[in-house]
């Protein structure tokens, strides 16, 4: 039984505090940290032992005294209160709501860091999501329980993609439920509220959730955002059958704060000053997505992350694409060319794809034209850089046709409208076009009955 | 034990006031579905002032109205609930404060001192308690040896604040703060009384 | 005695114990109310410092530890094959069965059922001389696997004096009972972080092969060999694991997801019973074992599962069979020692990974060979290893990854450049390396082809100038070379679209027979061979381009397959016809 108050502390640094002589806590523990003035802050134990325990505030340690602090133990962990009537509500980064309503009233009080789930019990993820992004739907489809980032760098349109996919998602042929959670990360008012507004604006919002940690809110908070949201997201997905979407805007805000945590706690840094648990620690976020066997519902999730100095490299994006099934990259150039939705399908992936598609799922010729297209898109990029040298008067015949291709790619498939919800018919379509450039020998990753019935090039 | 007791007594002040909640409760959901409705014929002018400019933004905007106007609805419902249940929470409160200071009440403040005696794993503590309290927690300190009571009264409705006499440890095990615990039980037992959870 | 503690201090998967004076190194203990599973890792003083192998959310300073007496070991006996096991070898079946779709905790299973019954055949009798290692019998576990049931390799051996007749018995009937009275079961237990002894330790000549044809024909591994695949995310790692463990011609494999994606496990599970080992028609999954220890769960158990895996590899070598282990990935069993070392405040050496990290390599890699089995009668089997290193940023300087190239013979470099223009196996053919070519290559020359290795060589070859014809190209354009080169240039795409890559998705590309590589290789050699004569003999190699026969070639791999080698035939003679063709219009001109 929890529930002492503590009020010898030891030391305060960074966002953690020390208390001594303490008796009765657990690891993990939920702890109110409460000022003289009665103001209450929310942590947790990250260390117990030998008469200490050292604990992180969620809120930060600003304004708090070595003499004029306590520590309550609660005796549990930390828990969100879930029920059907979280839809539709906007909390914040603790779980708290910020719409001027009252709590939720708990159908259950759910452990935010949720368990691991038994891969035994995962159901393998394949159904096709249609997300009418061409792009994505025909060269990186997404399918339910998948867990697909965007790799995006500061100034891009990131959020702008996540929420067109967000409106448009759905999977063709079903009534299912479904229902969107909005976690914002240390982003910006204005970001948040765009989200908000098209979600209104489709008529979505009655089945959201939004958790909102914005960029003046504090940043230890981050540690918890993403995890209050998943936890409502597994329980609307699993107790209530819904399909659920989970935006989870920015990680590298996450990443960040996990960070100062660590130095605070003076821990031996791993690359670039993160902590050598970072890819650890994002896994119990990012495996959090998926389908369970006998259960209806999945949890989805589309995390977007900034790459510091647009580089993929870097610990955040490298450990996060270690951990999710694929990603969706957008390309400086492309974005500077003012090409939306600019996704970089080279360096992009979504490995559930070749289960979600084919026939009975897409088409038939889905993988095989989208290999094409691959190649075709890779190619014409050499080409692009030889040109650079010789001129375009120096490329073969075949390589000019590459060149059209790269063009006819960016422009005629690639680039779509903000509101323009292309069905997949539409999207294959547009990826025979570009590839009917090419002359019909240069189709190696298709099986010739599929040349057959959609090539519409000529044979020269 | 203590929660037992006290759950038992706002049960029995939820019966009292349920009825009478339950009715206005079924008055304001019928006005929040005038709202509803009354959004709907707003709507249906809209729809014929927008038709000509296309259906995908009709549909947009249908969606888009009916979406708030049942988030609209439900929210007043969410409010209307947490008043009822703010008002059976708020009278149950009172007839605590106002309970006897009988034998069963001693009972109720020893049991209290002992689980918060035991928490802290020492009876050598320092015991608040409220004015009105003061007499009984005197009376049941004689079973917890080292055990003083403070000089000082504290604002609570019943029940006792231990803290160890090195001024270190505190816990309070005042009626206040095991309320303020079950609150989020005893909400959702008082929602369900009114039959919103599910 | 069994040593009885309290715990002093909790931090993660770290806890400290006092009043262990008692307990030994690698001790299995029993940690707190909740009774998770730890191991000791150091003792000082009656302090023990103790891997936990659950998560330890919620435990406190005072609640007890108690030594079980053990090292960490796992179970040893029929019923291993097709189980999905956690890094501690507890069924996750079973685990769901306690708790549902989430993993629990403080759960006791057995490994294996111990009730069922397999029908057993002795192979002893009263009166013979048994010792350790020896075979007492066989059970028949899988469709595949005939078990054989083993004297444990620490047993000191002695006389039979009675033996159950042939029947059905579970795992708990004393099968063998020896003149001292001990008795012997159809299975035992042994130490996971020990390596089970064998008798004699032999060369690496057979090649281990995965239908993979970038690996048997270019960078080959052995039965018995190490090899390694580093590569950034997105370079396909995890699916050129998978084809190993589908299609390489062992016949048990050990598949170890060591802190990696759950979805990826579940993959496995779902495709594996309905995919059929080429060679016996039978469900995969009746030769493969799982250990799944995805990055969610405990990181201790992650450190262990590589262990575990390991063993239960061995297990199946001394029943004189191949094994084929695969661990993805051997970068996170590394930072779960990290992340070990560091809550023990241990000084650390590169990138903050412990000074042993190179020890425990190792001491892991060593643990692969082809082996004579301890005790009679004579079997030989091998441990095939294969780990994946994820190397942050794809950085291959990085300690894990230059540390595995010090203690592994086949090096198979991803490439993200490859896997972005989608050419997948995206095994970079430049920087890959095998130490086995020479040893197996009179294998190939036996079964296959005597001029196996000249072939494989020539395409090597046009590889090679195609790398440093490249960087001309790239300077000047491809208008540079003359045509003698550009056709190296022609015939070197040809060799990657048509042999390098391999669409394991694709019904036929997905298995490779030697038989079809080697025919595919030689058809390419030879297209070489004629377009260079062409060239010399005054064809342009516009001409050679627009040969239709180059489109039947590279499409050969998904359009032939195994048991068609005819069709090879007669793409041959189409492309003889085709130079014949070529040179006949020259005449003609």
């Amino acid at each position: 039984m929890g529930g002492v108050q503590y009020s010898k502390i030891a030391e305060i640094k960074g966002p953690l505090v020390i208390v001594d002589d303490v008796e009765n806590a657990a690891f993990d523990e939920l702890v109110e940290v409460e000022t003289n003035e009665g103001e209450r802050r929310l942590g947790k134990v990250l260390e117990v032992g030998n008469g200490k325990a050292i604990v992180q505030v969620f809120e930060g340690t600003t304004g708090l005294s070595v003499s004029g602090t306590s520590a309550r133990f609660v005796g549990k962990v930390m828990e969100m209160p879930v029920s059907k009537e979280v839809l539709g509500r906007v909390f914040d980064g603790l779980g708290r709501p910020k719409d001027g309503l009252p709590d939720p009233i708990a159908d259950k009080f759910l452990d935010i860091n949720g368990a691991p789930m038994n891969p035994e019990q995962r159901e393998y993820p394949k159904d096709f999501i249609q997300t009418g992004v061409s792009v994505i739907d025909g060269m990186i489809t997404l399918v339910r329980g998948q867990k697909l980032p965007i790799f995006s760098g500061s100034g891009m349109s990131h959020n702008i993609l996540a929420a067109q996919i967000a409106r448009q998602a759905t999977v063709v042929g079903t009534e299912e439920e479904f229902a969107v959670v909005f976690a914002a990360i240390g982003v910006q008012y204005s970001e948040a509220e765009y989200f908000r507004r098209t979600l209104e604006e489709s008529g979505a919002l009655k089945r959201s959730v939004l958790f909102l940690n914005l960029a003046d809110d504090p940043a230890i908070e981050r540690i918890i955002t993403p995890r209050v949201a998943l936890t409502v997201a597994e329980y609307m997905a699993f107790e209530l059958g819904m399909h659920v979407l989970v935006i989870l805007t920015d990680m590298t805000n996450y990443a960040e704060a996990l960070r100062e945590i660590s130095a605070a706690r003076e821990e031996v840094p791993g690359r670039k000053g993160y902590p050598g648990y970072l890819y650890t620690d994002l896994s119990t976020i990012y495996e959090r997505a998926g389908k369970l066997n006998g259960k209806t519902g999945s949890v989805t999730q589309v995390p977007i992350l900034s790459m510091p100095s647009d580089d993929i490299t870097h610990p955040i994006p490298d450990l996060t694409g270690y951990i999710t099934e694929g990603q969706i990259v957008l390309g400086r150039d492309l974005f500077r060319q003012g090409v939306y939705p600019p996704v970089n399908i080279l360096m992009s992936l979504s490995r559930l794809m070749k289960d979600g598609i084919g026939e009975g799922r897409t088409r038939q010729d889905h993988s095989e034209i989208s290999n094409q297209n691959y190649d075709a898109y890779s190619r014409a990029q050499e080409v692009r850089a030889l040109a650079g040298i010789v001129g375009k008067a120096g490329l073969a015949d075949v390589d000019l046709k590459y060149m059209d291709v790269g063009d006819s790619f960016e422009k005629g498939f690639l680039t779509q409208a903000l509101d323009e919800n292309r069905n997949l018919d539409e999207t294959l379509s547009l990826l025979w076009k570009v590839v009917s450039n090419l002359p019909r020998a240069e189709l190696t990753k298709v099986k010739d009955k599929y040349v057959d019935q959609y090539y519409q090039g000529s044979d020269e | 034990m203590a929660s037992d007791t006290l759950e038992r007594t706002i049960n029995k002040i939820l019966d009292q006031t349920q009825e009478r909640i339950s009715s206005e409760l079924d008055g304001a959901l019928a006005e929040s579905g005038k709202t509803l409705d009354g959004a709907r014929a707003g709507l249906e002018a809209e729809y014929d002032k927008i038709i000509s400019d296309g259906r995908k933004e009709a549909d947009k905007i249908q969606k888009q109205i009916v979406g708030s106007s049942d988030l609209e609805a439900r929210n007043r419902q969410l409010l209307l609930v947490e008043e009822a249940v703010d008002r059976a929470f708020g009278e149950a409160l009172g007839r605590i404060s106002d309970m006897d200071r009988d034998d069963s009440y001693a009972e109720l403040v020893e049991s209290l001192m002992r689980e918060a005696t035991d928490t802290l794993g020492s009876t050598e503590v320092v015991v608040y308690t409220s004015e009105k309290d003061r007499d009984v927690v005197g009376s049941v300190l004689n079973g917890f040896s080292g055990s003083q009571l403070a000089d000082d009264t504290i604002e609570c409705l019943g029940g006792v604040r231990i803290v160890s006499t090195d001024g270190t440890m505190t816990f309070d095990n005042t009626l206040d703060a095991r309320i303020s615990r079950l609150k989020p039980l005893i909400r959702k037992q008082i929602a369900a009384k009114f039959g919103v959870v599910n | 005695m069994a040593a009885e503690g309290r715990i002093v201090w909790v931090s993660g998967p770290a806890v400290k114990a006092d009043g262990m004076a008692s307990a030994k190194m690698y001790e299995t203990v029993i940690v707190g109310e909740s009774k998770l599973i730890g191991e000791v890792i150091r003792l000082t003083g009656d302090v023990a410092f103790i891997q936990v192998y659950e998560s330890t959310s919620g435990l406190k300073p005072g609640e007890p530890v108690v030594g079980t007496g053990n090292p960490l070991s796992v179970l040893l006996g029929p019923g291993i094959i097709g189980q999905i096991y956690d890094g501690i070898q507890r069924p996750l079946k079973a685990l769901s069965e306690a708790s549902g779709s989430y993993i629990g905790r403080g759960i006791t299973t057995t490994p294996v059922d111990l009730t069922k019954k397999y029908h057993y055949t002795p192979s002893v009798k009263a009166g013979d001389q048994v010792q350790a290692g020896n075979v007492i019998g066989t059970v028949q576990e899988t469709d595949l696997i005939d078990h054989s049931i083993m004297v444990p390799p620490d047993h000191k051996g002695g006389t039979v004096a009675e033996v159950v007749p042939e029947g059905d018995y579970d795992l708990e009937t004393d099968l063998v009972t020896l003149q001292d009275g001990s008795t012997l079961k159809m299975y035992h237990r042994w130490p996971v972080r020990k390596p089970r002894p064998y008798k004699t330790r032999y060369d690496p000549t057979v090649p281990l092969l995965t239908g993979q044809r970038v690996i048997d024909t270019f960078f080959p591994i052995a039965k018995g060999g190490t090899g390694s695949i580093p590569g950034a995310f997105g370079t396909g790692k995890t699916v050129t694991l998978h084809q190993i463990a589908k299609w390489a011609d062992s016949q048990v494999v050990v598949y170890i997801g060591c802190g990696e994606r759950g979805n990826e496990m579940t993959e496995v599970l779902v495709e594996f019973p309905h995919l059929k080992d080429p060679r016996t028609g039978k469900p995969l999954m009746d030769r493969t074992v799982l250990v799944a220890n995805t990055s969610n769960m405990p990181v201790a158990a992650r450190e262990a599962s590589i262990y575990t895996g390991v063993t239960i590899a061995e297990y199946y070598r001394d029943m004189g069979k191949d094994v084929v282990l695969v661990a993805d990935s051997t970068s996170r069993w590394a930072e779960a020692l990290r992340e070990m070392s560091g809550r023990l405040e241990e000084m650390p050496a590169e990138e903050g990974y412990p000074s042993y990290l190179a020890s425990r390599l190792a001491e892991f890699y060593e643990r692969a060979g082809r082996v004579r089995a301890a005790g009679s009668p004579d079997r030989d089997g091998s441990v095939t290893l294969v780990g994946a290193v994820s190397p942050s940023g794809g950085d291959f300087t990085e300690p894990v990854t230059t540390h595995t190239m010090r203690f592994i013979k086949t090096f198979w470099a991803l490439d993200a450049k490859l896997a972005y223009s989608r050419h997948y196996p995206s095994i970079n053919w430049m920087n890959s390396y095998s130490g086995y070519l020479a040893d197996i290559a009179k294998w190939w020359g036996k079964n296959v082809s005597e001029d196996w290795l000249s072939m494989r060589g020539e395409a090597y070859g046009v590889l090679q100038r195609e790398d440093t014809l490249k960087e001309i190209v790239r300077l000047l354009g491809p208008e540079a070379l003359p045509d003698e080169e550009k056709i190296i240039m022609e015939v070197a795409r040809m060799i990657k679209i048509g042999i390098l890559q391999q669409n394991s998705f694709d019904d036929v590309d997905t298995y490779c027979s030697p038989e079809k590589q080697y025919r595919l290789l030689k058809l390419l050699v030879d297209f070489y061979n004629r377009g260079q004569q062409a060239i010399r003999e005054g064809t342009s190699l516009a001409e050679i381009r627009a040969m239709p026969i180059i489109g039947t070639l590279l499409k050969a791999r998904m359009e032939v397959k195994d048991d068609e080698m005819e069709k090879l035939d007669e793409i041959d003679n189409m492309m003889k016809e085709q130079f014949k063709g070529a040179a006949e219009a020259k005449v003609r001109n």
